[in-house]
């Protein structure tokens, strides 16, 4: 299934998502979610060890000047990505 | 409605009372989705779990009862409510403080019902 988590690295919303997602699983950061794309966030590094594919919006990115700054691992999809990540996955569930 | 037609929602809920609209929200839309006659169950997880706290008197604050609105759930053929196992223990809730026919669910139990229903809608 696909998650989306808009939340900043502190918000509890990143605690629940970590719970439910699986290794079958991508996840779409957008909005204050982008800053877990940080390379250095050790929140992210949570992320990366579910083993979901980790994808982060790219004007949210930009917008944030994470862009410059991605850790590996996250791929950059522009809004028709998105909706090709919702297309692909019959579920998914908004994290905010 | 043929049953063909039906999909199953589950609507979880993360948000405690200061987020009130979002909690009345995701109370409001169960219970649309149920008059629409399709099967919807209710996930309290995390922070969501506070909206079950029994005994809320909100008559100062002017707004309805959230735990009268989730106790009378049933009525209006919401199936089940689920609550979040470690969440409750986390904020002190007993089995004695949750609506009648609560279920409980750990991690495994809430995935499952995430990949049991067609829809997932989270406030």
């Amino acid at each position: 299934m696909l998650h989306t988590l808009n939340c900043s690295p502190e918000h509890p919303a990143l605690q629940d998502c970590l719970k439910l997602l699986r290794a079958e699983d991508a996840l779409l950061l957008l909005g204050d979610g982008v800053y877990l794309a940080l390379a250095q966030c050790s929140n992210g590094q949570a992320l990366q060890a579910t083993g979901a594919a980790l994808y982060v919006l790219e004007a949210d990115a930009r917008a944030a000047g994470v862009h410059a700054r991605l850790a590996l691992g996250f791929n950059v999809v522009d809004d028709a990505g998105f909706v090709a990540l919702t297309e692909r996955h019959a579920r998914q569930m908004a994290w905010y | 409605m043929s049953a063909a037609a039906r999909k199953s929602v589950l609507v979880v809920t993360r948000h405690a009372q200061p987020a009130r609209s979002l909690a009345r929200a995701a109370l409001d839309t169960a219970l649309a989705t149920a008059a629409f006659e399709q099967p919807v169950n209710l996930l309290f997880l995390g922070a969501g779990v506070l909206q079950l706290i029994p005994h809320q008197d909100s008559s100062a604050v002017g707004v309805r009862n959230l735990r009268k609105v989730i106790d009378s759930m049933p009525l209006y053929d919401v199936e089940h409510c689920y609550v979040d196992t470690d969440a409750a223990q986390r904020h002190g809730l007993t089995t004695a403080d949750l609506p009648s026919g609560a279920i409980l669910v750990d991690v495994a139990a809430q995935r499952a019902l995430f990949d049991a229903h067609h829809h997932i809608l989270g406030f």
